[in-house]
C-alpha cells in the first residue's frame, strides 16, 4: 500500500472510492462525512509531521554536499543528523547567495533550528551572509511578507546588534520595528479589505511559509499570536474553497502547468499535511510547518473535508495595488489604490465552480473562473475559459517599469504572458457572472486588441465530449456533467498550438508542459463580440448523461452579440439569469448587489467588511479570530 | 539663448559642488542599472546597481552595494560625501563617500525613481517614486509623503530649481507639477499636456531652458524657466521619450531619445532636430546625458544593447562596455535606468 494511503483520512478514502463509482452509476448518492474526533485528527496530523521530518532526513544525500535544499539543512540541524553535510551544504548553497526574500526564509529557519547545533564558524559564516548579501524586497505582497519575516526573525536572534551587522545598515532594533510594522499593516489590510494576491493555489504557499515562521519563532507573545491568527485565516480561506486538497474557483495567480493539472499546485501538498487530503508530495513548506510546531485548529479539518451539503461561498478580495491606470472603480487604502474583487464559488462534494467578475483584477496570472472536479492526482480535472490579453496598460497598472519594456520584462519570467495561447490572465473585455452551477461569460473585444479571441480549455480527461446540433457542447469530467454553449462558432485546437510552452521556454513555468497538455484541446473563437454559458451538474443528480443533455437543451436561452453581448438564461435550478455586457447582472429580475458582499460569506465562515473579525463555524463549533482584541475564541454551542 | 561659457562655469560650479572645495570634487558619469538582458526565465535580475565611468581607464566600475533595481542617484551639492541611491527597495544613503551604506527609508517608501537634494540646504531631500513624492527635512534620516495637489502620484522624475530651491518640478503620469514651497503643495503647470512625463531636465548653462520627455507626445520644451511649455521635435511627436538632456556647456544643444527613436539632437535650442545614432545597435533609448566634464560629449544608453558616447553630436558612437577582468559585474547588456553626473569627492 502506498504511503499516502496510510495517512489519508478515512473520510477522504471513502470519497475517493465514491469518485470511482460515480461515473459508472446513475444512482443519486449523498456524500457522507463521519467527523473524526479532535484526538484522531491531531494524532494523524502528528503522524504526517513525523513522516515529513523523517523523509527530509532519510532522503538527504549525506555524501553529496551539492545536493539538497536549505530546508533539508534545517531539518537535519533540528534532528541533529547529517551535521557535516548540513554545514557544507549551507556553504555550497550560498556560493553565492541568491533568491532574495526566497533565500531569507530558509536561512532564518536554519538559524532557528540550528541554535544548539551550529558552531562558531557556522554562525560567523551566516552573519557574514546577512552583512554582505543585499536581498531585494521585491514587488509583490508575498515578496514583502517573506522579506520582512526574514528580517524580523534574523534580527530578533541578535537584538542588540548595531547597523554594522546587517546588509541594510540598520540595527536589529530598527529592522525589527520596520518589519513588524509592515507585517501588522499587511494583516490589517487583509482582514479589512481582503487579500491582494488572493486564493492562489501556488502563491498561498509563500504566504503560509513566513506565517509559519512567525507563528513558530517570534518571541513577542502578542505578535506571535497575531501571526498564528492570520495563518489560521489564510488556511480557512483555502479550506473553504477546496476539494480534496484542490483549490477551486477564481484565483489571483496561477501558472500554465498548474492550471491544466491542478494537483501540481504548491497548495495541494499542504492539503495533505494539514487536512489529510490527497497524496504526499515534497513541499519545503512541510518542513517549516513541522518545525514550527503549528497545529491547525481541528475545525479547519472539518471545513476542508465535509462536503455533504453543497454550498455557496462569497468572498470579497482586492486587486494588487495599482500604481497607474487605477480606474474609476478603484479606492484608496493608506495611500494606495485597489479595486474590489467579488468572488463566488459553488462548492459541491464532487466539484467546485467558481468565478470573479472579470476584468484586469490581477497582473498576468489571473484565473477569472474555473471548474475543478474530484479527480486523481496528475489528472487534468479542470475546465475554464479566458480572453488572452496582454498590454503595457495592464503591465504598468501593477509594475513600475516603463510602458515600452514592461511586457518584455514580465515575459522574462512569465513566458506566456504575451502569447495568445496563454492559459491564464484577466481581460479588460470580459464580464463573468455566476449563479450556483451556471455561469455566463460575455466578451466585447475591440478591433485593436492584442489577441482578438477567446478560448476554453477542454481537458483530455473529459469523457463523451459531444457537439450537439443545438449548439451545446456536452462533456463529462469525472463525476460532473458539463454543458457549454458558445455564442459564436469556434474551432478545436491543441492546447499550446503556437508551441511556445511546448518548446520549454520559460523554465519551470513550462517544464513538462508538452506531456501535461497532450490530448487536451482548446475551443478557440475569433468573434470579437462573444460569450458562452456553462451549466454544471453532478452526475449523481441525473439518471444519465443523456437525461442531463435533454434537460439542458430544454432550458430557455436567448442571447445577442450586437451591439454588445447580452444573454438571458434559465439555469437548471430554474433561476432566470440576465446579463448585458457592462451592466450589473440580475437573478430573477433582481440586480446582484456586489456592494453588500462580505469578506467571507458562507456556511463555514462569516466576516463583515471592516469588522476585523472572522467567525469559522462547523456544526456546533465556533472558532472566532478577533483581530480587534488579538484573541481566538473557541466555543461549542450546546445542543438543544 | 546662447550663454557665454564663463556664465556656464559660474552656474555649473554653483550647482554641482556648491559649498564643497572645488579642487576636491569632480563630476563623474554614473549608470544606474535595473537588470541585464541575460536575465531569462527568472524575475531576478542578473546584475544591477551603480556603475561609475573611469575616465582615465575608460572603463565602467561598480560603485556601492549590489542592489537590485537602482533607478538613479544623486549627491548632496553641499557635501558630496552624502550620496543617495534611488532604488526599488527605497533610498540608500552613504555619508562617507561610499564606504558604508544605509537604507534610510522604511517599508512605506519604495520604487524610488529619482532623488534630488536642495543645493542650499542639504537637509532637504526630495524623491520621486511610483507612489508619489517623498521628502526628508533631516538629510534623509526620516521621510514623509508630500503629494498634496498631485492628481496622479506616479512620478518619474523631480528637479529642484537651484536658483530658487523652494521651487521644484515633478514629472507625474498626469503631467508636470510645480511646487513653490519646498514640496509642501503642488499645482499643475497649465501649459503642459496632462499625460505621463517620462523624463525631465534643466539646462545648466541657461537655467531658463527646461526639457521633458513624454509618453506618446514626444518632447516638450520651456525657454522661460519652466513657466510655459511648447512641443518641439516634430519627428518625435508621438514617441515615448525616456531620455532628455541639455548640454551644460552650450544651452543650444539638446538631445532626446526614446523607444524606437534613436537619438535626436538639436543644436539651435530646439528650432530644428536631426535624427542621429542610426548605427547604434538598438534605437530604443532608455537614458541620455551630455557630459559634464568633456564639452560636446553625448552619452546614450540603449535598451540592453550597450551604452555609447559620441564626440561629434551623434555622428559616430563608441562604447566602453567591456567586462573588466576581476571586476564584479558590468554594464554589458544592461537596462540602464538613468545616466547622469554626480559630483564625487576625488
Amino acid at each position: 500500500m502506498p504511503f499516502f494511503s496510510v495517512f489519508r483520512h478515512r473520510v477522504s478514502a471513502t470519497l475517493f472510492t465514491t469518485c470511482l463509482v460515480f461515473p459508472l452509476t446513475s444512482v443519486a448518492q449523498q456524500p457522507s462525512y463521519l467527523p473524526p474526533d479532535s484526538g484522531e485528527i491531531l494524532s494523524q496530523y502528528r503522524e504526517r509531521c513525523d513522516y515529513v521530518l523523517s523523509q527530509a532526513v532519510t532522503t538527504t544525500s549525506s555524501f553529496d554536499e551539492t545536493q539538497g535544499d536549505l530546508f533539508g539543512v534545517a531539518a537535519n540541524l533540528d534532528r541533529k543528523t547529517n551535521l557535516e553535510w548540513a554545514r557544507k551544504r549551507l556553504r555550497t548553497f550560498n556560493e553565492p547567495p541568491t533568491g532574495n526574500m526566497f533565500w531569507m526564509i530558509p536561512m532564518v529557519l536554519i538559524m532557528q533550528t540550528g541554535r544548539d547545533t551550529l558552531n562558531d564558524d557556522d554562525w560567523a559564516y551566516i552573519r557574514k551572509l546577512w552583512k554582505t548579501y543585499y536581498p531585494y524586497r521585491g514587488d509583490t505582497e508575498n515578496h514583502w511578507l517573506m522579506y520582512y519575516t526574514g528580517q524580523y526573525l534574523a534580527a530578533e536572534m541578535f537584538p542588540d546588534d548595531g547597523p554594522e551587522h546587517w546588509f541594510n545598515g540598520k540595527s536589529s532594533a530598527e529592522n525589527m520595528d520596520e518589519a513588524r510594522s509592515y507585517i501588522e499593516d499587511w494583516i490589517d489590510i487583509t482582514i479589512s479589505h481582503g487579500q491582494g494576491e488572493f486564493d492562489s493555489p501556488n502563491y498561498a504557499d509563500v504566504y503560509i511559509r513566513p506565517l509559519l515562521l512567525l507563528t513558530g519563532w517570534v518571541k513577542d507573545p502578542s505578535f506571535r499570536h497575531k501571526a498564528r491568527m492570520i495563518l489560521d485565516y489564510i488556511l480557512l480561506d483555502y479550506a473553504v474553497e477546496s476539494l480534496d486538497g484542490f483549490y477551486g474557483g477564481a484565483h489571483s495567480r496561477v501558472y500554465p502547468r498548474h492550471v491544466i493539472v491542478p494537483s501540481l499546485n504548491a497548495i495541494n501538498p499542504l492539503g495533505w499535511l494539514f487536512f489529510g487530503q490527497g497524496e504526499y508530495r515534497y513541499n519545503a513548506t512541510h518542513i517549516i510547518a513541522v518545525l514550527s510546531g503549528y497545529t491547525p485548529p481541528t475545525i479547519l479539518f472539518h471545513i476542508a473535508n465535509d462536503r455533504t451539503k453543497p454550498y455557496i461561498q462569497r468572498e470579497l478580495k482586492r486587486t494588487r495595488w495599482r500604481l497607474r491606470n487605477a480606474g474609476p472603480n478603484s479606492f484608496e487604502v493608506k495611500g494606495k489604490r485597489t479595486v474590489p474583487v467579488y468572488k463566488y464559488s459553488y462548492v459541491d462534494s464532487d466539484f467546485i465552480l467558481g468565478s470573479c467578475q472579470g476584468g484586469l483584477l490581477q497582473p498576468i496570472q489571473q484565473q477569472t473562473w474555473s471548474l475543478i472536479w474530484r479527480g486523481p492526482t496528475g489528472s487534468s480535472n479542470t475546465f475554464f475559459g479566458l480572453q488572452p490579453h496582454s498590454s503595457p496598460f495592464e503591465g504598468s497598472m501593477y509594475f513600475g517599469e516603463d510602458p515600452d519594456t514592461v511586457t518584455d520584462l514580465i515575459a522574462r519570467s512569465k513566458v506566456d504572458y504575451d502569447s495568445e495561447d496563454k492559459l491564464q490572465g484577466g481581460s479588460p473585455y470580459e464580464q463573468v457572472f455566476q449563479h450556483e452551477t451556471a455561469l455566463i461569460a460575455l466578451y466585447d473585444i475591440p478591433k485593436d486588441a492584442r489577441f482578438p479571441l477567446i478560448h476554453t480549455f477542454f481537458s483530455r480527461d473529459l469523457k463523451q465530449r459531444e457537439e450537439d446540433s443545438s449548439g451545446w457542447i456536452f462533456a463529462q469530467g469525472g463525476p460532473v456533467y458539463i454543458a457549454y454553449r458558445p455564442f459564436a462558432p469556434g474551432e478545436w485546437k491543441p492546447v499550446d498550438w503556437t508551441g511556445l510552452l511546448k518548446s520549454g521556454a520559460g523554465g519551470f513555468v513550462s517544464t513538462g508542459f508538452a506531456a501535461l497538455s497532450e490530448g487536451s484541446q482548446s475551443y478557440a473563437s475569433y468573434e470579437r463580440q462573444n460569450g458562452y454559458i456553462v451549466q454544471i451538474a453532478p452526475s449523481r443528480e441525473h439518471d444519465s448523461f443523456e437525461s442531463f443533455k435533454t434537460a439542458v437543451k430544454a432550458l430557455p436561452l436567448e442571447f445577442s452579440l450586437s451591439p454588445t453581448p447580452s444573454a438571458t438564461f434559465t439555469s437548471l435550478d430554474g433561476s432566470e439569469l440576465q446579463v448585458s455586457y457592462g451592466k450589473p447582472p440580475s437573478i430573477n429580475g433582481n440586480d446582484v448587489e456586489y456592494s453588500s458582499w462580505k469578506l467571507f460569506d458562507g456556511p463555514f465562515s462569516q466576516s463583515e467588511r471592516g469588522s476585523k473579525r472572522l467567525e469559522m463555524q462547523y456544526d456546533r463549533e465556533r472558532y472566532i479570530l478577533d483581530f480587534n482584541t488579538v484573541t481566538i475564541e473557541e466555543t461549542i454551542i450546546p445542543s438543544r | 539663448m546662447k550663454f557665454l561659457l564663463s556664465s556656464f562655469f559660474i552656474l555649473f560650479f554653483a550647482t554641482l559642488p556648491l559649498l564643497a572645495d572645488d579642487s576636491l570634487v569632480e563630476p563623474k558619469l554614473f549608470a544606474a542599472l535595473g537588470m541585464t538582458k541575460s536575465q531569462k526565465a527568472s524575475p531576478i535580475p542578473t546584475d544591477s546597481g551603480v556603475f561609475l565611468y573611469d575616465t582615465v581607464n575608460e572603463r565602467w566600475r561598480r560603485f556601492g552595494p549590489t542592489i537590485q533595481q537602482v533607478n538613479s542617484l544623486s549627491t548632496d551639492p553641499s557635501n558630496p560625501e552624502n550620496i543617495f541611491l534611488a532604488c526599488g527597495n527605497g533610498i540608500v544613503r552613504s555619508q562617507d563617500n561610499g564606504k558604508t551604506w544605509r537604507m534610510v527609508t522604511g517599508w512605506r517608501e519604495s520604487d524610488i525613481t529619482k532623488i534630488v537634494i536642495d543645493p542650499s540646504n542639504g537637509k532637504n531631500v526630495y524623491a520621486a517614486s511610483a507612489w508619489g513624492v517623498t521628502i526628508s527635512r533631516d538629510g534623509g534620516d526620516s521621510w514623509s509623503a508630500a503629494n498634496e495637489g498631485l492628481v496622479e502620484k506616479f512620478s518619474n522624475s523631480i528637479v529642484v530649481d537651484h536658483l530658487n530651491p523652494k521651487r521644484l518640478l515633478v514629472a507625474t503620469t498626469a503631467g508636470l507639477f510645480v511646487s513653490y514651497d519646498s514640496a509642501e503643495t503642488w499645482e499643475q503647470i497649465p501649459t503642459t499636456p496632462k499625460i505621463a512625463i517620462l523624463g525631465l531636465g534643466r539646462n545648466k548653462a541657461d537655467p531658463n531652458i527646461w526639457i521633458a520627455g513624454t509618453e506618446g507626445n514626444g518632447v516638450i520644451l520651456s525657454s522661460d524657466n519652466g513657466k510655459t511649455w511648447q512641443s518641439t521635435a516634430p519627428g518625435l511627436s508621438t514617441a515615448n521619450i525616456y531620455g532628455v538632456t541639455t548640454d551644460p556647456f552650450n544651452g543650444e544643444n539638446l538631445a532626446a531619445g526614446g523607444w524606437g527613436t534613436g537619438i535626436w539632437i538639436s543644436t539651435d535650442g530646439g528650432k530644428s532636430w536631426k535624427n542621429r545614432g542610426k548605427e547604434l545597435p538598438s534605437q530604443n533609448i532608455t537614458a541620455t546625458t551630455f557630459d559634464y566634464a568633456q564639452s560636446g560629449r553625448l552619452w546614450a544608453s540603449t535598451f540592453e544593447e550597450g551604452t555609447f558616447y559620441s564626440d561629434d553630436m551623434g555622428v559616430t558612437w563608441r562604447s566602453d562596455d567591456v567586462v573588466v577582468p576581476g571586476a564584479t559585474g558590468s554594464i554589458l547588456g544592461a537596462y540602464v535606468n538613468d545616466l547622469g553626473f554626480i559630483s564625487v569627492k576625488k
